[in-house]
């Protein structure tokens, strides 16, 4: 596979000095009655691999919906590359340079592979409306880069030319997942979010995704973090783990450790097995 | 032959249907309306063609299933006959019983149309004998290859529409000193045998070849270097813009005031697409944009207004469309948070609002009241151009033609390129998730306004130049019926389509301004289109094309990237 196209330096950002791009400090997430998350506190280190894992309704998905701003935390507050963000419209999130992807597929259904890729740039983007009216060189310079960009992109994850122009319904499932992460690098994010990007995966393509995640980093510098359902999953690629049961941080640490601790194999492993 | 017996099933409840809704036709007085028409003199009327329609229609759709040829057949042929039965049947049921007080429509008269002249009884046979004949040759239609049936439909369409121009066209040919072709093709307000024969043959002949044409035309572009593909699109480009600015000059007074109406939806349609059709926004207020531009632009030039100031248009133009935005703003800020149906039902009292309170008597100082606004002056300043060298005389609607058709232009470039750049791309994601499009980085709250205001600002061009073909506005004008009108346009054309946007308005402003019978059956008809539309071609007339169909199908068989870093697909579920 072939990325010298993309310039890891772009997809950086200005590298601030500290350690920790992302920090969570007792976030509380409660609907009308459940409490979906409760006092979490949470951090990723920079150009690291960090996984959240939990049965079930455990709160992953709502704990990432806050960090990305489309849940506001009850209680708690949360900072992303020393900005704090809590409270923050999601679409400012993502100017800040976070992307994700979806448990459940969620692309842009009729609009083609390359327009959804393209719309993930959106956020790098100057083009404003009188732009475009009056087809002013500056955005039909951006244009032709953003166009080129999205093709590298859809390369990048291993879809082909021809895809380009099919509407992203009509692709086949595991093209989908590819398109949705190529979509969520378009913006050039610093840090990615993947909600369950192995569902539905037998477990052959599923060594295959993790290997890509773990040279995503290594080669675009990204700062991941991943949910899982299957704790095997991440033992290989993360680095850290925190396992979340009923709402509640119950573990957090290198594989080696999450995987002796008795809390989590009796909360996650010990259902998992009697299961 | 369980399939067959399903598809004889499905033909007899289809035959009810088609029974039914051809009975609706008679009962409304549609079918009765139209049969003055003569489509071709002495054999067939439009309202006997109106009448047939269905059986043939359904005829085709019900044999376009199978593989065996016999049991299509038969299945169109049963359908045929069971919708004849039910005609006759009531054919014999109201001539016996006098149902007249329940269903107006059924006159004498109608009834003698029904049965051919004849008995009831010889009528309801032939009905019957009629409707199943024209159900076979539906099914026909659907089992001949497509090179037969594409022809022999466009030659059918052809024969209706000349026949339905008749009006215009007799007129405008003796004006053009070709009163043999007239002579020709017309005999007592319909096509004489032998012409329609000729109609139907250079349509026929011309929906063979014209692809042909295209295609080796096209061929050829291709294959010439850079330089002479730029004269030739520059040629072709220029003799359009030399039909459409003699088109006024061709087509006649009265033809120019239908194709001013369909610049007029042209124009407001072309607005309300950026907002439905691109964001995906549901507005059946629009009419709010059309109202703004006039009530402006006849503010701000009529020398009579309250404002009195009487500017001239292109100054006032500016200030209109800037009101229009603003307007557009307004609307949209309070419904930011409503999606779907409920966003629909505001913006539907939005619009109320707007026409109440142009009309309101609080207001009535400012925009008159039932009374209006008046001496609105002509958009050039005069009633009257004349074109030198050419010696044309521009008046009324073949003046008004062409700032409409100068607005359309312009709208339909500012469409295309917002559509193919990051705002319509943001919009579009916007239509299709609004919290996935947030998600990824579009502020929906700017772009939810931006789509009102610049829909206002295109849609109000509209009322603009309409204040000054007519020299006034009235607040009657702009009542719903217009929103709805251009939503149907575009979802007649196909939702966010360019193209689709003047045939629908073409399809749906034109074709009724022509045939006056339609004014009565207007609504019914936008209702029939819209149901038929959203059952056989949801898409659209002329749908957005946004990828090759063969592309779609290559790809069933996907094999896993060739460089083993990426990911393969996965099965589904
Ligand atoms: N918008 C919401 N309103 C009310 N309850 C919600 C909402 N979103 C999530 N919940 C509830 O919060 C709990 C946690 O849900 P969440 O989706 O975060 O779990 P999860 O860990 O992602 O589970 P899974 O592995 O099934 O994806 C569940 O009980 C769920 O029903
Ligand atoms: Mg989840």
């Amino acid at each position: 596979m072939e990325t010298h196209a993309i310039d890891p330096q772009a997809m950086m950002g200005d590298e601030g000095g500290a350690r920790l791009l992302l920090e969570a400090h007792k976030v509380t997430k409660q609907f009308e009655g459940l409490t979906a998350n409760r006092d979490i506190d949470f951090d990723i280190p920079r150009n690291a691999i960090v996984a959240i894992i939990g049965p079930n309704g455990a709160g992953k998905t709502t704990f990432f919906n806050q960090l990305t701003g489309i849940y506001a935390p009850t209680s708690g507050s949360i900072s992303f590359d020393g900005v704090d963000i809590t409270g923050m419209q999601p679409h400012e999130v993502a100017e800040l340079g976070t992307a994700r992807t979806y448990q459940n597929i969620r692309l842009f259904q009729n609009m083609t592979a390359i327009a959804n890729v393209q719309v993930g740039r959106h956020v790098r983007m100057r083009g404003q409306w009188f732009h475009a009216i009056f087809g002013t060189p500056s955005i039909r310079r951006e244009e032709e880069e953003v166009l080129q960009r999205a093709r590298e992109l859809l390369e990048l994850v291993g879809l082909r030319r021809r895809t380009e122009n099919e509407l992203a319904k009509n692709l086949s499932y595991g093209d989908q997942r590819r398109l949705e992460v190529a979509r969520a690098l378009a913006s050039d994010p610093k840090l990615l979010l993947l909600d369950e990007p192995t569902a539905g995966m037998n477990p052959g393509e599923t060594r295959q995704m993790t290997d890509f995640i773990g040279r995503l980093r290594r080669e675009l510098r990204l700062t991941i973090l991943l949910i899982e359902h299957d704790m095997k999953v991440v033992m290989g690629v993360s680095e850290r783990i925190t396992v979340l049961d009923y709402g509640e941080k119950i573990a957090e640490g290198e594989p080696a450790e999450i995987r002796a601790n008795p809390r989590v194999i009796e909360a996650y492993l010990g259902k998992q097995a009697t299961a | 032959m369980r399939g067959s017996a399903s598809q004889l099933r499905r033909a007899i409840s289809l035959g009810l249907i088609t029974g039914a809704v051809m009975l609706y036709l008679v009962a409304v007085g549609i079918v009765l309306a139209f049969s003055a028409r003569n489509t071709i003199t002495g054999v067939v009327t439009l309202g006997r063609l109106m009448l047939a329609a269905p059986p043939l229609a359904a005829g085709y759709v019900v044999a376009r299933r199978g593989t065996d040829l016999a049991p299509r057949l038969v299945a169109g042929l049963l359908l045929g006959a069971v919708s004849g039965v039910i005609v006759a049947a009531a054919l014999l049921f109201a001539s016996a019983v006098d149902i007249r007080h329940i269903l107006v429509r059924i006159s004498p008269p109608l009834l003698a149309f029904l049965a051919f002249d004849q008995d009831a009884s010889i009528g309801a046979l032939l009905n019957l004998a009629l409707a199943a004949a024209l159900g076979l040759i539906g099914a026909v239609a659907a089992v001949v290859p497509s090179r037969v049936r594409r022809p022999a439909i466009t030659g059918v369409i052809g024969v209706v529409v000349i026949s339905m121009l008749e009006p215009f066209l007799r007129p405008r040919l003796t004006d053009f000193k070709l009163e043999g072709v007239s002579r020709f093709l017309f005999t007592h307000k319909g096509l004489s045998i032998a012409s329609a024969i000729v109609v139907f043959a250079i349509f026929a002949v011309g929906s063979v070849a014209w692809p042909r044409v295209r295609a080796r035309y096209r061929a050829r572009v291709a294959a010439a270097d850079p330089g002479t593909q730029a004269t030739i699109r520059g040629v072709t480009l220029l003799l359009l813009i030399v039909f459409l600015l003699a088109l006024p000059q061709i087509a006649g007074s009265f033809l120019s005031q239908v194709l001013v109406f369909v610049g007029l939806y042209t124009l407001l349609a072309l607005g309300l697409n950026i907002v439905v059709g691109y964001a995906g926004l549901l507005d059946l207020g629009y009419v709010a944009f059309y109202a703004v531009g006039s009530y402006l632009t006849a503010l701000l030039t009529s020398p009579i207004s309250s404002l009195g100031v009487g500017l001239p248009f292109w100054v006032a133009l500016p200030i209109v469309i800037l009101g229009a935005a603003v307007t557009g703003l307004f609307i949209g800020a309070p419904v930011l948070r409503l999606r779907g149906d409920y966003l629909a039902i505001v913006t539907l009292g939005f619009g109320e609002i707007a026409r109440l309170l142009f009309l309101s008597d609080a207001l009535k100082p400012w925009f008159g009241g039932t009374q209006g606004i008046l001496g609105v002056p002509p958009l050039f300043g005069v009633a009257k151009v004349s074109v030198p060298i050419l010696g044309w005389q521009l008046t009324g609607p073949t003046l008004t033609y062409y700032p409409l058709l100068f607005f359309c232009v312009i709208a339909a470039i500012v469409a295309t390129r917002l559509k193919y750049s990051r705002i319509g791309r943001a919009w579009n994601a916007m239509r299709e998730d609004e919290d996935v499009a947030q998600a990824t980085g579009v502020n929906v709250t700017n772009y939810k306004l931006l789509a009102f205001a610049l829909g206002a600002s295109v849609g109000c061009l509209g009322g603009a130049v309409f204040a000054t073909h007519l020299a006034s506005v009235f607040p009657g004008t702009f009542n719903i019926l217009v929103s709805i009108t251009v939503l149907s346009i575009i979802i007649l054309g196909g939702m966010g389509s360019i193209p689709g946007v003047v045939v629908g308005a073409l399809a749906l402003i034109g074709l009724p301004e022509l045939l006056r019978e339609f004014a009565e059956f207007k609504l019914l008809v936008y209702g029939g289109v819209l149901v038929l539309m959203m059952l056989l071609r949801p898409e659209g007339l002329l749908p957005d094309r946004v990828r090759q169909q063969e592309l779609h199908e290559a790809d069933e068989e996907e094999e896993p990237g060739a460089d083993g870093g990426a990911l393969t697909p996965a099965e589904q579920g």
